[in-house]
């Protein structure tokens, strides 16, 4: 239903399925859509993501058949066709995946048709015929993952012991992302496992095709994904575990590697000797700077994922006290809100904070001025400004993020627990 | 042209200027073509992202001060607002002034595009003016709520008798024309129709369009020589300074595509002159465009003494710098209002033009006449390859390989971005000012030299990273995806 949303974050459904195939490698989108579609989804993801954008194609180079008024009264299946095989003549991609705008959604083209064509002639061009309105970014990292259970996972030949699929960081909706996804695949190999990230190390189609092939999903997020990793279990054997949000510091990581243990029966000594490592790193350092940093009372801003993590942490491993935590994307199910207000409440060393979901900036800023005992906000570029009218102390650790260049950057686990610490004290 | 004011649409630029997107040729070809009324303009079969005419729509009308732009669509149609919020504050930072002007998106959903959501909107509209109270709010319509016969109009009507501001409907649906620049139309029409007051005194004023305002401070310490005062449009604007478009001396703009329909407009309605020469970019751009204010504002003496002096500070200057600029060779890839000027400079400062890509081409201004960016060009014989292509990245990368230019210069990021990966040096005129005047001519001059002399990204880069083209589309002719001629 149509409403007031200051400033939304991200863009539709559309912004989140070219975010997703643009993270992975050698993949070429193709928009049947309006002329405008590709550039706004691109902007809107990307370009508000720490200033990364895809490597291999993005924006202007993305293949789009730029629906007019003769496309809206004649249909545009013919343009499709024709835009489909310039797209395989001129780019040198592994697989391309035509995607609809609103336009094409509401007159009702029937783009599979269209793409059966190219696939009976051996190319790798798949359908996803969901229209720009049907939700946000965060729905179209779940379409991606649906249309590749559906149409490029293939039954697996083998199963792989030491395999596992790491979802729910999503590539540019969340800046950090592939920082984020290095340092928990790093944790993971010093377990010993073999880590399908999908979007990092030039991992591309092949990651996907054979993802069937693992012993373990691990969803790192409080809510996304619960549709795929249904399937994922139905149709090819693989369970799922679900960390809620990211895990930051000694006691978040820990926390998430013995749940890893657990699910795929690790040797204990071995994760215990990972994390005794890892938090042994941490402390040196963290003992090495006592007192730089004042105590704070913060509030977070943030998609649930980044909320939690960031909270979880200063509160349980830092001394920060947790005052406000303010949910930015739109959740639907019931469900999710308790679970995630539950992670908030069960804080091991601090009192629980407020939570409010919110995804109207006027809103959330409301909220945020109304909090009158605050030495700390955490959140987007989209919360500057209330900071600066709060006069409190102020870091851009969540999307979207306009003003800081982010590669490699981690806020995860044990070393990105670190990173966020020094961006703290940089920003004092 | 006749602008039709009463009403809240307006015609294409396809429609009013015969502009087209595709294009191969040379200047020549084009411009006699444009002249005899022959050029057709061709669709192409295989296309890359355009970009939507929304968004040079509403950011315009977004950056006035103290307003509210209501985008009426799914959510993805309201995506850049953070940038918008982001580029307002800035420009308005920088001017030390507050700009409390808001984006709203309505995240329509599938249920509205099936039951439509007039109703919504309404109480869209009631709650922005309640909540915010801005000094006017712009309701724009999307493919989505085009389609679906969404009458935006009503609901503005509708909205009007409930409160005081005004409510101005913008039609944007990005289907409509396949040049984005139509949205810079589209803003300007929604200013005139709504916001500009017919005239009660004639003040010393200039209404002067361009993007950020960022030489504000310069020019209007230029203009004070000839006793006149620019408004600049319409960052940081005022609703109050808008009213009185009407009483000022001229219009004049940056960027003739930008400034076109405005300057007409108040021409047209109130007789405000509208400045038609080529823009203040370069030397002769500066001085022809600066005459012409001066004699239409009655000041010609101050501006011939105003040129002599600052000539001689600034020519001795460029003509050193020529010397090392001379033979450079370049590919330029903007929008018609900057392409043709910027080979002009270039061709001014002794370099050489290969090939000119512009984003699209108007035939013809509103006032009949070839834009006179090309009409300089042909009078002074100057001529080189051209294209039309909005964007495309496939046919400038394929220009780019073909004739390794030492210099790529573009007004779009993501162009520079590819040309860059493909080892070519790349300047994005990002300022609207760059090339402003004898002083930032000059800096340009410099901003080359210092782009084509130290290589060590582009090249590194290029050797490190594989581009998506095929070898096959490198070995074809540059328009091989054009169809046959549309009307």
């Amino acid at each position: 239903m149509s409403e007031v949303v200051e400033n939304p974050r991200g863009g539709c459904v559309l912004a989140g399925i070219n975010s997703v195939l643009g993270a992975i490698d050698r993949v070429c989108p193709i928009y049947h859509a309006g002329p405008g579609c590709c550039m706004q989804s691109t902007a809107s993801d990307q370009g508000q993501s720490g200033n990364k954008s895809s490597c291999f194609v993005s924006s202007v180079s993305i293949p789009s058949t730029n629906m007019l008024e003769r496309e809206v009264v004649f249909g545009g299946t013919q343009k499709l066709q024709s835009t489909i095989q310039g797209a395989i003549d001129i780019i040198d991609a592994d697989a391309y995946f035509v995607l609809t705008g609103c336009t094409a959604g509401i007159i009702g083209d029937d783009i599979e048709s269209i793409t059966d064509q190219f696939k009976e002639e051996g190319h790798q061009v798949y359908p996803i015929d969901t229209p720009g309105f049907a939700g946000d970014s965060n729905l179209g990292y779940e379409v991606v993952w649906n249309t590749m259970i559906n149409q490029v996972v293939e039954e697996p030949l083998k199963k792989e012991e030491n395999l596992v699929n790491l979802f729910g960081i999503i590539p540019y909706h969340e800046p950090f992302w592939s920082g984020n996804l290095e340092e928990i695949s790093r944790l993971l190999k010093k377990l010993g496992l073999k880590v399908n990230t999908f979007f990092t190390e030039h991992q591309n189609m092949e990651h996907i095709r054979t993802s069937s092939q693992a012993a373990l999903n691990i969803i790192l997020h409080p809510w996304i994904f619960k549709g795929p990793a249904r399937k994922f279990e139905e149709r090819f054997a693989v369970p799922s575990i679900r960390y809620p949000g990211l895990p930051i510091g000694a006691s978040d990581t820990k926390r998430f590697l013995l749940m890893v243990g657990e699910a795929l029966n690790l040797d204990d000594r071995l994760v215990n000797q990972v994390i005794e490592e890892e938090d042994d790193y941490v402390y040196h350092y963290l003992a090495q700077s006592i007192g730089t940093l004042s105590w704070k009372r913060f509030a977070v801003a943030a998609d649930a994922g980044t909320a939690l993590g960031i909270t979880r942490y200063l509160a349980n491993d830092y001394s920060f006290t947790p005052v406000l935590v303010v949910i930015t994307e739109p959740i639907f199910r019931q469900e999710d809100k308790e679970r995630i207000i539950a992670e908030l409440t069960n804080l091991e060393y601090a009192r629980p904070p407020k939570v409010v979901f919110a995804s109207d900036q006027y809103e959330i800023n409301k909220v945020l001025m109304e909090e009158e005992d605050l030495s700390l906000i955490i959140g987007s570029s989209n919360e500057e400004e209330v900071s600066s009218l709060k006069e409190v102390q102020f870091i851009v650790a969540a999307f979207p993020i306009k003003d800081r260049l982010i590669f490699n950057r981690a806020y995860a686990g044990y070393r990105g627990s670190l990173t966020l610490i020094e961006d703290l004290y940089d920003n004092l | 042209m006749a602008i039709n004011l009463s009403s809240s649409n307006l015609a294409t630029r396809e429609n009013r200027l015969g502009s087209i997107t595709g294009y191969v040729g040379d200047l020549h070809d084009l411009a006699s073509q444009s002249r005899c009324g022959s050029l057709k303009g061709c669709g192409r079969c295989f296309s890359q992202s355009s970009t939507c005419l929304s968004g040079c729509a509403l950011s315009q009308l977004g950056g006035i001060r103290d307003v509210a732009v209501i985008h009426h669509g799914p959510s993805g149609c309201s995506a850049t607002a953070s940038s918008q919020y982001v580029v307002t504050n800035q420009v308005a930072a920088k001017r030390g002034v507050v700009n409390k002007s808001v984006y709203i998106g309505t995240d329509m959903d599938e249920n509205d595009t099936i039951f439509g959501s007039t109703e919504a909107l309404l109480n869209i509209i009631l709650e922005v003016n309640r909540r915010y109270q801005p000094k006017v709010i712009f309701v724009s319509s999307s493919c989505a709520t085009g389609i679906i016969g969404e009458d935006i109009d009503s609901v503005v009507e509708e909205a009007k008798e409930q409160i005081s501001v005004p409510v101005i409907a913008v039609h944007c649906e990005g289907f409509k024309s396949r040049i984005w620049a139509t949205g810079f139309d589209i803003s300007d029409h929604a200013v005139l129709s709504g916001i500009v007051k017919p005239p009660k005194e004639k003040r010393n004023t200039i209404n002067f369009k361009n993007f950020f305002e960022s030489a504000r401070d310069e020019i209007k310490e230029m203009f004070k020589h000839f006793d006149l005062d620019p408004i600049f449009l319409y960052a940081n604007a005022t609703i109050e300074e808008l009213e009185h478009l009407s009483e000022s001396v001229a219009t004049t703009c940056i960027c003739g595509t930008l400034g076109n329909y405005l300057g007409n407009g108040l021409e047209e309605a109130y007789g405000v002159p509208y400045i038609r020469t080529i823009n203040p970019l370069g030397i002769a751009g500066f001085e022809t465009w600066l005459k012409e204010i001066g004699r239409v504002a009655g000041k010609l003496p101050q501006v011939l003494a105003y040129i002599e002096e600052q000539r001689s500070i600034y020519i001795p200057q460029i003509e050193e710098v020529k010397k090392e600029l001379k033979g450079l060779k370049a590919v330029l890839g903007m929008g018609p209002g900057y392409t043709f000027e910027v080979s002009r400079v270039l061709n001014e400062l002794g370099m050489e033009v290969v090939w000119a890509l512009a984003w699209h081409y108007d035939k013809k201004y509103e006032n009949g006449e070839v834009p006179p960016a090309m009409s300089y060009l042909l009078d002074n014989d100057i001529n080189f390859e051209a294209s039309v292509a909005d964007q495309q990245n496939f046919e400038v990368m394929n220009i780019l390989n073909k004739y390794q230019p030492d210099l790529y210069l573009s007004r779009h990021p993501g162009s520079t971005v590819w040309a860059i990966k493909q080892g070519i040096p790349a300047v994005y005129v990002a300022d609207e000012y760059m090339i402003f005047g004898y002083k930032h001519t000059l800096e340009f001059a410099h901003t080359v030299l210092d782009t084509v002399r130290n290589r060590s990204f582009e090249q590194n880069l290029a050797k490190r990273v594989k581009l998506p083209y095929t070898d096959w589309w490198y070995q074809q002719e540059v328009g091989s995806f054009l169809e046959e001629a549309i009307s």
